[in-house]
């Protein structure tokens, strides 16, 4: 199967272990992985700011990348979520409606694609821990991904999964709303990482850098010991 | 009587939904679901009284279960229960059905029994005011939210599930129904028919209660404190 | 009052919400009971999608058709022997009430809780005629007798504690007993039970005005509103003029959807329908009956993107879930609708002027819209509302705007987006901090460094390895 990788700016440039895991994690599963270069941003910084114009030049270019893709997976649940947003932000556009929906309808996330599309539930890693598990608010809400991360989760060897205390709450990351709303964004991750150190896990695990990258830093800030890791490192560890 | 300033109101509404005026012809569509239908679907009588007891629970409710035999006996014990001196019942035709009315007429001699009596005006508020308890009958009853509902009328001023002190229900078996889904309908039917439907009704669920100091349940605040529902066969 | 509530500004309206320990305590705890309650009632009807899906066709129809409803209404209570008045604005309506109370020489008028009246401001108006006005909901006659405005659309008073309470009571009733909150309703029942008695006239809210009977249905748990509607002889009822359903079947939907989001009750203690003049020979009931139909800005609202905002039953289950709610409460809003369903239809009631911050008070996580049982998409509105403050509006900062039209190059264009990956350490390489991390960003970036770390990009991009990974692969196969 062949399946071109969707990286997300963040983890092109900021977490590049997170992609190198799921290319890794993808052709362990029999698939064929291609990098479209040409591939930019989803354009969710600016198309939740309120700038459609903008985002919808980076969208564009997304569509015009993936263009010939038979599958795009990406690490990350609210970038995937955001392509899938597509088909809603050009409706009525003849020039590129057909394009969106095209993208939004063969795009995945990893832990999405590995347990629908291609009916993987183990993995066959093994990752000894005490692990907790964000599920972050775009994955979840936006793109319905709910089950997919915890089952994936509980195969791993070695892996003792811990409920995290309300866990659907969001960690007050937003995009631009960590610096636009700085002081609630501190309330919010404040207490996600308290609710953290509540599990006595080792590790936060989660499906989305934007999340880990905001409560990882506070985590650290505040000194504390616990290690983030995007899900794919689980997932890729043997 | 009047309705002022309408037209251009309404007007205003239909252009800013880019149409004409929607005078008639509208009428409800066929919903996609009707999950309201599911609940409860399908049990028994006997099972929708299990249904009642357990929510009434829920809602701080007493929940006694007789016969039209031992009616008078367990209702007066209520009251008594309630250190009631004083009440007032609904005028209703049931009274009597269930026994009820000679019970009235012995509780009088030590008690003080009023029964609700239209050609004594408000008065008939001042002595609810008064009253230790209120006593009704239910005419429908849902048994998902342990919900009484009356049609107050003339003879049953809602004056007496709400002013006194405490308030006690009595429930016909037969007017147990799933839940408010069925008493929704029977009076849109009715509306449909253009049948005169109450004034007001009331559909109670338990005594009175507040939350608004610090999301602590006050059970009693400017209804009844306290209610008893007695089922009966 | 009306929509906007005071005039401190957004910043320190932040800081004072989110430096009030008591507030924040008690609003968290009422969350999570709200939450429980919610999931709980929910999940008994195993199908919680259905009844969402049925609430919002069965909104979405009747807004469609606003004009024919409102008008088979108005009908009904009138042939009920009521007088029905449709106010265009906030002064329409309390002009009117005004003359209703005058026409009676009333002296006092009782209160059941209702967002619209705080809306319009109709107690002012009546204190204006010199005539007493009680709020009758114990949370909002905490707040009344304390003069401040609600923190919370359906539990009002949310932000205050027992204690706080207790001082009040003590200074404007002269209470004497304790804090224990059995007691202090015992007093407000006491109270104001006196009032309900004396009043001449009564004033309630509408849950569900019902079209085809031209009944209102009130949802309380106290009892205070039956009081109202049963006690004075005359009684106006103001309806925000969204707040009706077809039929008495419709009513019942959205009846159990209302109680379960908003308390996690089946139902609620009272469920009432009323309306129109008491009959014949009835005694409880007003003889003199009136409905006032509130526009005061919905219908702006009409037949725009917004339309399903009008949707909302104020059952407050969004503002229950908001994270951004429980650390700053609900005066932060600085309108009496707070929370999501506030940041969305404040700057449509109000304009955006006073309230260009409300729609950007969220982090977007959706939760709202989740929580939402008529389905309003509460986050899509709160980003088509950013979009208008952007393009129409013109409010957004020039900063932001320069730094959004240089995303648009950089991701529409593929070069540059990649000499970025490549340049994006260097020029971050003054701040970075033990090889992976910068405390303290420039720019933009400050605001995220003040609380939290920021990581430093990779010495190498993804882009880089896998064109690495991929000539290595064909040096190998060669």
């Amino acid at each position: 199967m062949k399946v071109s990788l969707f990286i997300t700016c963040l983890s092109d440039m900021f977490f590049t272990d997170v992609g190198k895991n799921t290319v890794e994690i993808l052709e362990r599963a029999g698939c064929e992985v291609d990098f479209p270069a040409s591939q930019t941003c989803c354009g969710q910084p600016a198309f939740n700011s309120g700038y459609l114009k903008e985002a919808k030049q980076s969208m564009k270019q997304m569509m015009r990348s993936f263009r010939d893709s038979e599958y795009v997976v990406g690490p990350s649940g609210s970038c995937v979520g955001m392509l899938k947003e597509y088909p809603k932000i050009f409706a009525g556009d003849s020039e590129w409606e057909e394009a969106a929906k095209d993208l939004a309808d063969k795009s995945y996330e990893i832990t999405q694609f590995l347990v629908d599309v291609l009916g993987i539930t183990d993995v066959g890693s093994t990752f000894k821990g005490r692990v907790t598990y964000h599920p972050s608010c775009h994955m979840t809400r936006i793109l319905g991904v709910k089950d997919q991360p915890r089952t994936l989760l509980q195969h791993v060897k070695g892996v003792e999964l811990i409920e995290l205390p309300v866990a659907e709450d969001c960690c007050g990351f937003g995009g631009t709303f960590a610096v636009k709303n700085a002081d609630i964004s501190r309330e919010m991750v404040k207490e996600k990482s308290r609710h953290v150190s509540e599990t006595g896990a080792d590790y936060l695990v989660g499906g989305d850098m934007g999340c880990l990258m905001n409560i990882g830093g506070r985590m650290r800030r505040e000194g504390k010991q616990v290690e983030v890791v995007h899900i794919t490192e689980i997932l890729n560890t043997h | 009587m009047s309705i002022q300033n309408r037209e251009s109101f309404l007007n205003n509404l239909a252009g800013r939904l880019h149409r004409p005026r929607r005078t008639q012809g509208v009428s409800r569509p066929d919903w996609s679901v009707y999950p309201q239908y599911d609940v409860l679907k399908g049990i028994t009588q006997d099972e929708l009284v299990e249904v009642l007891e357990k929510q009434c629970e829920a809602i701080h409710t007493d929940f006694i279960h007789t016969d039209r035999k031992g009616l008078p006996k367990l209702l007066e014990e209520t009251i008594r229960n309630y250190n009631g001196k004083s009440m007032i019942v609904s005028n209703d035709s049931r009274n009597e059905e269930y026994g009820l009315s000679g019970l009235y007429k012995d509780l009088d001699r030590d008690l003080n029994v009023h029964i609700w009596d239209p050609r004594l005006g408000k008065g008939n508020q001042v002595i609810a005011e008064q009253a230790d308890v209120g006593i009704t009958f239910s005419d429908i009853t849902l048994a998902e939210s342990a919900t009484v509902t009356l049609f107050n009328n003339k003879n049953n001023g809602r004056s007496i599930s709400l002013l006194p002190k405490t308030y006690i229900a009595i429930i016909p078996k037969s007017t147990l129904v799933p839940r408010m889904t069925q008493a929704a309908n029977q009076i849109h039917e009715a509306t449909m028919k253009g049948e005169e439907v109450a004034s007001y009704v009331s559909f109670i669920s338990g005594p009175s209660n507040s939350a608004d100091i610090e999301m602590n349940l006050i059970v009693g605040v400017h209804g009844p404190i306290k209610a008893t529902y007695i089922l009966v066969d | 009052m009306s929509v906007k509530i005071g005039e401190a500004p957004y910043k320190e309206r932040i800081t004072k919400g989110i430096e009030n320990d008591f507030m924040r305590e008690a609003v968290s705890s009422a969350q999570g009971r709200f939450r429980a309650g919610r999931l709980t009632r929910a999940e008994e009807l195993g199908n919680w999608e259905d009844w969402r899906q049925l609430g919002e066709e069965i909104r979405t129809h009747t807004l469609e058709n606003i004009d024919f409803y409102l008008q088979q209404l108005s009908d009904a209570v009138s042939e009920k022997g009521g007088n029905v008045y449709f106010a265009e604005t906030a002064e329409d309506a309390n002009h009117y009430i005004q003359n209703v109370v005058k026409k009676k020489n009333a002296k006092k008028v009782v209160k059941a809780k209702s967002m619209v009246t705080e809306e319009i401001g109709l107690n002012d108006a009546i204190k204006d005629l010199g005539v007493e006005v009680v709020e009758s909901d114990l949370g909002e006659w905490i707040l009344q007798l304390d003069e401040e405005a609600p923190s919370h659309i359906v539990t009002p008073a949310l932000h205050k504690n027992k204690k706080q309470i207790r001082e009040t009571f003590t200074k404007k009733r002269g209470y004497d007993q304790s804090d224990d909150p059995e007691e202090l309703a015992a007093f407000a029942r006491k109270e104001l039970r006196k009032d309900f008695l004396a009043a001449d006239v009564g004033i309630t809210g509408c849950n569900f005005a019902i079209a085809e009977s031209g009944a209102i249905t009130l949802v309380t748990n106290e009892g205070n509103a039956e009081m109202v509607t049963t006690l004075p002889d005359t009684v106006v009822t103001v309806m925000g003029m969204e707040r009706i359903v077809p039929t008495w079947e419709e009513m019942e939907v959205l009846v159990s959807l209302l109680t379960r989001s908003a308390v996690g009750q089946k139902l609620t203690s009272y469920i009432t329908a009323y309306g129109g003049a008491r009959l014949e020979d009835e005694i409880d009931g007003p003889d003199d009956y009136h409905l006032v139909i509130v526009d005061n800005g919905r219908s702006k609202i009409l037949g725009t993107e917004f339309q399903a905002a009008l949707h909302c039953i104020r059952c407050a289950s969004c503002i229950n879930v908001c994270p951004v709610y429980r650390h700053v409460g609900g005066h932060a809003y600085n309108s009496i609708y707070p929370g999501p369903i506030g940041a969305v239809i404040t700057p449509l009631l109000d304009g955006y002027d006073d309230h260009q911050e409300l729609p950007y008070a969220s982090t977007l996580c959706g939760a709202c819209t989740e929580a939402c049982p008529v389905k309003i998409p509460l986050h899509e509105m709160l980003i088509r509302h950013r979009q208008i403050l952007v393009e129409r509006e013109n409010k957004a900062p020039m900063s932001e705007k320069i730094l959004m039209n240089g995303f648009a190059k950089w991701s529409s264009s593929p070069a540059a987006y990649k000499i970025s990956t490549k340049l994006a350490r260097p020029a971050l390489t003054p701040w970075i901090k033990d090889k992976d991390r910068i405390e303290n960003g420039p720019g933009p970036l400050k605001g995220w460094t003040d609380v939290r770390d920021f990581p430093a990009p990779s010495k190498k991009s993804f882009r880089a390895w896998f064109k690495e990974r991929e000539s290595d692969s064909h040096e190998h196969s060669k």
